[in-house]
């Protein structure tokens, strides 16, 4: 806990520093937490190209933003709700593009596999998984796949979620509900 | 619908938050409890967690950025740089329209009234037409934005086009194992035509922005070289090169910077 409070109080002063329109203050801010945007825009948007976007968009308003903040309030969930905001944003634009409905094609990430070493059946079984987690994820509406990916990419609680996205518990209950029923629909035959 | 339906429904949604970990100590016992008489909750479950474990292994959750932070702090600061340079740069534009329409309208009073009407208008009013001068600094300015516009808009139509390359494999319906590229490559060989007309990599507007112009060239002038029906190798190599190029990301960062 000390070491987070320690962590959290420097992420503040970073941020009080931007706020005062210091802007040497963004790279160790960026440096701390890009991973975490980047990871949280490539889970909603499915597309690296489209998350780097994001992850520089989620900065430049941070840096934009910095001094209207809550200066008690923590600046984790704070740049988590730019980067879902900016995620949501991002979509939303490109909605048309036809590329959004496609599949990624095969390296189109630099991933890193968690599992270790899998075998050739594990991995071919895995880039299925992915390929149609991506398109599944990418049909859901713009809440409902914001609520999924903060809950099963971030690991927010359920309050977390309703605050970070500004709507009722009771809407990201129902949300996640049925998010998660579309999900297990669409991916019936990969699921083990 | 049947009193058993309507009491499973009610359980589904907390079956839901139970596979998501999202119930207290005691919501999850009694939960728990339920799914012990119930096979179809139970069933619903197991898929419920399957789902929520695909979900942990995905990759992108340990996915790297693939740029470094340095760099996209040095993309953030440019970004705001055009944000506070565009501002005072729309005045500047603005007081250079005003004066380019000053100057037409001067010119278009000068020469397009006939010459007995300007004579008239001479003995009337004696005094001298207003001269309406445009300095050099605002010229060179609305060139720069005119440079800006045009890649702009080249960048944009080659950006559909690599989209359209990366994204769709149609086969080729003459010749087996081959797909059909016969638009994309129609598209490039005229979009390059048209930069070569419009574009000037070397005017000074452009120089930022010259090596990603020249990289989107080449890509493009690959794809038009290409025949119509070409071989799935020759696809996946260009896909890759891009890939490895970052072009779309750059084309589309850059695309930003000139627009602002």
């Amino acid at each position: 806990m000390c070491s987070n409070a320690a962590v959290e109080a420097s992420d503040r002063e970073l941020v009080e520093r931007l706020a005062g329109g210091e802007r040497e203050a963004l790279a160790p801010l960026m440096q701390r937490h890009y991973r975490r945007v980047y990871r949280i825009a490539l889970a909603y948007l499915r597309n690296p190209d489209d998350a780097l976007d994001v992850v520089q968009e989620t900065f430049v308003k941070a840096f934009q933003h910095a001094h209207r903040r809550n200066p008690a309030a923590e600046v984790l969930p704070w740049l988590t709700r730019i980067a879902i905001n900016q995620s949501i944003d991002r979509y939303r634009r490109d909605r048309r593009r036809q590329q959004t409905l496609e599949p990624l094609a095969e390296g189109d990430h630099d991933l890193r596999l968690s599992d270790g070493e899998a075998s050739p059946e594990d991995q071919a079984r895995g880039q299925q998984l992915r390929a149609r987690l991506d398109r599944a994820l990418r049909t859901l509406p713009d809440r409902q796949r914001a609520v999924f990916v903060l809950r099963h990419y971030e690991e927010r609680s359920l309050e977390e979620i309703a605050q970070l996205l500004g709507v009722r518990l009771g809407t990201v209950k129902s949300s996640l509900h049925r998010a998660t029923h579309e999900l297990r629909r669409r991916l019936q035959g990969v699921l083990a | 619908m049947s009193l058993r339906r309507l009491l499973h429904e009610r359980w589904r949604s907390r079956v839901t938050l139970l596979a998501s970990g999202c119930l207290e100590a005691a919501e999850r016992e009694r939960v728990l409890l339920h799914l012990e008489t119930c096979a179809e909750c139970r069933n619903e479950h197991d898929q419920l967690r399957a789902l929520v474990a695909a979900v942990s292994m995905d990759p992108v959750r340990t996915a790297e950025p693939g740029v470094a932070a340095q760099f996209l702090a040095q993309r953030v600061t440019a970004r705001l740089d055009t944000v506070v340079c565009g501002r005072s740069r729309r005045w500047g534009f603005a007081a250079a329209g005003l004066g380019i329409g000053l100057l037409v309208a001067g010119l278009g009073l000068r020469f397009a009234a006939p010459l007995a009407e300007r004579e008239r208008l001479a003995a009337v009013s004696p005094a001298p037409a207003p001269v309406v001068s445009i300095d050099d600094l605002a010229l060179r300015r609305l060139e720069r934005v005119m440079a800006r516009e045009q890649a702009v808009r080249y960048l944009a139509q080659a950006e559909d086009v690599l989209v359209h390359l990366k994204a769709h494999a149609r086969p080729c319906p003459e010749r087996h194992g081959h797909v059909e590229l016969s638009e994309e490559v129609s598209r490039s060989r005229e979009l390059l035509a048209r930069r070569a007309l419009l574009l000037d990599l070397e005017a000074e507007a452009l120089l930022p922005a010259r090596a990603v112009l020249e990289d989107v060239d080449n890509v493009l002038r690959e794809v038009a070289s290409l025949a119509s029906c070409s071989g799935r190798g020759e696809l996946e190599r260009l896909r890759r090169e891009m890939d490895e190029r970052r072009l779309l990301m750059k084309v589309r960062l850059l695309s930003q910077e000139l627009m602002s």
